[in-house]
């Protein structure tokens, strides 16, 4: 099974289960939950099924394409299920058979894990699924999002998609993988991994990066007065990334790391509470 | 009669499962005895996804006899003995025959009344009510609410199963009803399994591939262990913590052998045992102390007969073995010299800067440490200091954070810096618990006591407060370590003039003010230090008396009380306790007062005062020292003259300057005996006094 038999498989089984079928979302981030298909649907009352697949960029990750297992950007199959029904454990295990785990001849473990993003004020609580003593999930019960209190609680279902490849295809190497039948891992995304190394860890300009920071802060700020909140979180996820290029430049400093990140959730933090009716200063 | 009860659970982390458990015993105790059920047996047990009680309790409570009274006998019954109005109104409203009433004698005077005999309510009925009230007040460490229900608990709950006596008992807890039903394992028999009795409960669920009782399957993993280990003559590292974790982990135990390439043995046994245990909780194998290319894993499983769970692990574990391979040969590429620079953007804590920021202070306070106990290794001390941070920069540490310091001193040995210096920093985290070992070497010790000092002078300074169970930053842990490295040193420092140097070092760093931080930091110690003692077995009240001198000395705290203990049973103690109580009784409030020998009048006077400068001047040099036991023989010396000066003169006496004159004297003597201990404290034979609370 491909790689991308795996992204098939995942669509089939989620849109089974009353999944809406998002497409990418096309800002970077560090982590599925961050786009507006988690962000903003988790807020509220409103009941919400989505699945899709969102590249999480994680600059200092970075590895030149040189190591088998880490890489700046890979791949997150994001699940939400809203509220967490109370066989979700059993649906995600169901998840794992329907490409053809023989779970019976492995050890699947829930494992303790808790999960935090304090840039847009989240925290959660589950496990890190562990298959044979790989880590292919991360399952949590978010309890918190933009610092606002979360009714009823969702469930965040996110599979690492080369991890879990790895597995299905008894490979050691990611790069080995097969997207298809014809187009390897390696010829998809070894010159990408080479080149965003470099540009992540020497070649991305620190003044131009610390400009855009500023610049997407401050226009956040303009766009939550005017109300545009989805433009506002956008650019707040913009903030995000620049943030995370500059930290893999090693340009930022102990103060400067907690102000920055404080600065964002500031935002994403108002962002939430409007979105869900509340004013700003509540 | 049998009570078994099962509430299933996702998958629960071990520390919530142990909280859980005692708990769930405690809570249920509790609720029986007030309910007057008698327990025969009570025990609990689990796994990662059933909280279990299973025990032997009575039938119902005891069938009861209680007395009713009703109005005053003079109302309830007319001159001719017949029942009034207000009598038949009495028995009508308590539904007894008039038959039965009786009339009471109180110390009020006769009334009209019954005895009514209360059929005790059975257990069963008591279950029903305490088993919901049990399961809802538990708390966990950190808790959580799932899809739309309001309730906070550990993990998300899936059902209750709780039967007394063979039959299912009416309880419901958060919309589930009790049944005499669960489930087997989730992978390998999911299906129902029923159960009346704590046996049949045990049996169908083995069957069903689960083994409930922790104690069952620590012994299957210790047997697979040593039947897996046993052809190659080797053993696996021992790992109690980790051991008892994963028999929390798993419903059905499984023992996976396997390997891992001979070339990663060229790694350091710290990094290959913590690649293993980190994530995916193997157990290293050893021979005669030294590590094989085998690893030990616990499976949730029944059989890997086709080796995938072995080959999923191995492939896994290189994985990070490569990793860690690679950070080894990476992280000695740069000195750590040249890597402390970047300290400075590391962040030690909100308000207390850097890791650069400490890394500076360390030196100070090192570098101080060593003047007062061993000037010989200052210099390594402070190299030790300015270096012993950097390896927060390697990628190592980066990834097994539980390595920190000591792959410092790994890294430190393989660039050849001294002895000294990288064992100082591969110890300086050390002890990590009352448990572990301290520093082995000097060097090690003023290093550990430094940095973990550093750290709780800071935090106390910015008002970093420990509350409960609440310690984010570790004071307690650092704490702990500084008493256990000087108490098992016996290092003499004093400990406020230590506080001093490192407020110094701070600058203006600290909201708090000095004399405020000093009183923080007493008061912290002192509560770590009666912790630790009373744990050594040392009676509370004697602790208490041993800390009341105060802690200029932390290591004479230990001394103190080692004294004390020494002497309890020695005929002489219990008299000259009672002395000095009597003394600070007739101090107790009272304005210091001056001693002046010309104005003593009577003979015992003079003479009580010649005994004390004698043993005064005895004494002092060895309360200084910290032989305590020494100075207590000698202090014993007064009490005949006391005697004699209690019998003889009256230390109340009319004449003002005569009397302030003789309470300057037992003041004098109240002194030196606080040098050491506050003998008010120490509870004797007769007395009475309610324990007091840790911490002061």
């Amino acid at each position: 099974m491909a790689l991308q038999d795996l992204i098939l498989g995942l669509h089939r089984f989620w849109a089974g289960q009353g999944c809406y079928l998002a497409q990418t979302y096309d800002v970077e981030v560090g982590a599925g939950t961050m786009t507006p298909d988690t962000f903003f649907r988790v807020l509220g009352p409103r009941p919400w099924r989505v699945g899709y697949v969102q590249p999480s960029r994680r600059p200092d990750d970075g590895r030149y394409g040189e190591n088998p297992n880490r890489v700046q950007k890979h791949l997150q199959y994001q699940v939400i299920m809203k509220p967490s029904p109370a066989d979700i454990q059993d649906v995600y295990v169901r998840s794992l058979r329907s490409f053809g785990i023989a779970l019976e001849d492995h050890d699947l473990r829930f494992d303790e894990d808790n999960w935090e993003s304090p840039t847009i004020g989240a925290w959660g609580v589950g496990w890190q699924v562990l298959l044979d003593g790989l880590e292919i999930s991360q399952f949590t019960y978010f309890q918190q999002c933009g610092g606002i209190d979360l009714a009823p609680v969702p469930v965040e279902i996110t599979y690492g998609l080369e991890r879990l490849e790895m597995f299905l295809e008894q490979k050691d190497d990611i790069y080995d993988l097969d997207w298809s039948a014809d187009v390897s891992y390696r010829d998809l995304r070894l010159r990408e991994e080479k080149e965003f190394s470099e540009y992540n860890f020497t070649a991305a300009s620190v003044a131009m990066l610390r400009q855009a920071f500023n610049a997407s802060h401050k226009e956040a700020a303009r766009l939550i007065a005017r109300d545009l909140l989805l433009p506002a979180y956008d650019m707040c996820l913009k903030c995000s990334h620049n943030f995370n290029l500059l930290d893999s430049r090693g340009a930022i400093s102990v103060t400067e790391r907690v102000k920055m990140i404080s600065q964002i959730r500031g935002l994403v933090n108002d962002i939430a509470r409007r979105y869900t009716g509340g004013k700003d200063g509540a | 009669m049998e009570f078994l009860l099962e509430l299933l659970t996702e998958e629960l982390p071990a520390s919530h499962i142990r909280s859980a458990l005692e708990q769930i015993e405690a809570g249920l105790r509790q609720e029986l005895l007030a309910a007057r059920i008698d327990i025969a047996s009570l025990k609990t047990l689990a796994t990662p996804r059933r909280l279990v009680a299973a025990g032997d309790l009575a039938e119902g409570q005891e069938d009861r006899e209680e007395l009713v009274t009703g109005p005053p006998l003079s109302i309830a019954k007319g001159p001719d003995g017949a029942l009034t109005v207000a009598g038949k109104g009495f028995a009508r409203s308590q539904g007894v025959d008039e038959s039965q009433l009786e009339a009471v004698r109180t110390a009020k005077g006769e009334y009209l009344g019954f005895r009514r005999k209360a059929k005790g309510t059975p257990t069963s009925e008591i279950l029903a009510a305490a088993v919901p009230r049990v399961l809802g007040s538990l708390s966990f460490p950190k808790m959580m609410r799932w899809a739309e229900s309001p309730l906070r608990f550990s993990r998300p709950i899936h059902g209750l199963l709780c039967v007394f006596g063979s039959r299912t008992v009416a309880a419901s807890f958060e919309g589930f009803r009790a049944s005499d039903e669960t489930v087997g394992h989730r992978i390998a028999s999911p299906g129902p399994v029923k159960a009346s009795d704590f046996a049949a409960y045990r049996a169908a669920l083995a069957k069903s591939f689960v083994v409930v009782d922790p104690a069952d399957r620590k012994r299957m993993i210790l047997a697979q262990i040593d039947a897996a280990l046993a052809p190659l003559e080797a053993q696996a590292y021992p790992d109690e913590a980790l051991l008892d974790d994963l028999t929390l982990n798993v419903e059905h135990p499984l023992v996976v052998f396997g390997a891992f390439p001979e070339a990663y043995l060229g790694l350091p046994l710290e990094v290959l045992a913590t690649a293993m245990r980190q994530g995916q909780k193997l157990f290293s194998v050893v021979r005669d102390e030294k590590q094989l290319p085998y690893f030990l894993g616990v499976a949730d499983a029944v059989v890997d007969a086709k080796g995938l769970i072995r080959r999923g692990n191995e492939r896994v574990l290189r994985a990070r073995l490569a990793d860690a391979r690679f950070f080894w040969d990476q992280d000695r590429k740069v000195p750590l010299a040249d890597r402390a620079a970047g300290l400075k953007n590391v962040l030690f804590q909100e308000k207390l800067g850097s890791y650069e920021d400490k890394t500076l202070r360390l030196k100070k306070i090192a570098g101080y440490l060593c003047d007062k106990l061993a000037p010989e290794v200052k210099a390594a001390a402070v190299e030790a200091a300015s270096l012993c941070k950097a390896d927060l920069l390697t990628e190592m540490v980066k990834e097994f954070s539980g390595l920190q310091g000591r792959m410092g001193g790994l890294y430190a040995r393989e660039e050849g810096l001294p002895a000294d210096v990288h064992r100082a920093i591969y110890e300086h985290y050390q002890p990590g618990s009352l448990e572990d070992a301290s520093p082995a070497s000097p060097t090690g010790a003023i290093l550990s006591l430094a940095d973990k000092m550093d750290s709780i002078v800071g935090a106390v300074g910015v008002g970093l407060q420990v509350s409960g169970s609440s310690d984010p930053f570790g004071l307690r842990r650092n704490a702990q370590g500084v008493c256990k490295v000087v108490l098992d040193r016996k290092l003499r420092f004093s400990f406020p003039l230590l506080i001093d140097r490192i407020l110094a070092a701070y600058g203006d760093r600290l909201t708090l003010g000095r004399a405020e931080v000093k009183a923080a930091c007493h008061d912290f110690f002192a509560g770590r230090l009666r912790f630790i003692l009373e744990k050594k077995g040392y009676r509370y009240d004697l602790v208490s008396a041993a800390l009341g001198p105060g802690l200029d000395q932390i290591v004479d705290a230990q001394a103190r009380v080692e004294a004390l203990d020494a002497l309890k049973s020695s005929p002489q103690f219990e008299p000259f306790i009672l002395m000095a109580k009597r003394i600070n009784n007739i101090l107790k409030g009272l304005p210091a007062a001056k001693v002046n020998p010309d104005l003593f009048v009577e003979k015992e006077e003079r003479e009580l005062y010649s005994t004390l400068s004698i043993v005064s001047s005895n004494a002092q040099p060895m309360i200084a020292r910290g032989d305590f036991a020494r100075a207590q023989g000698i202090l014993f010396k007064l009490q005949p003259v006391l005697n004699t000066f209690f019998d003889k003169v009256l230390v109340m006496a009319e004449d003002k300057k005569t009397r302030q004159n003789r309470l300057g004297l037992l003041q004098s003597i109240a002194k030196m005996l606080l040098g050491i201990a506050d003998y008010s404290q120490i509870v004797v034979e007769g007395e009475r006094t309610a324990k007091p609370k840790a911490g002061r």
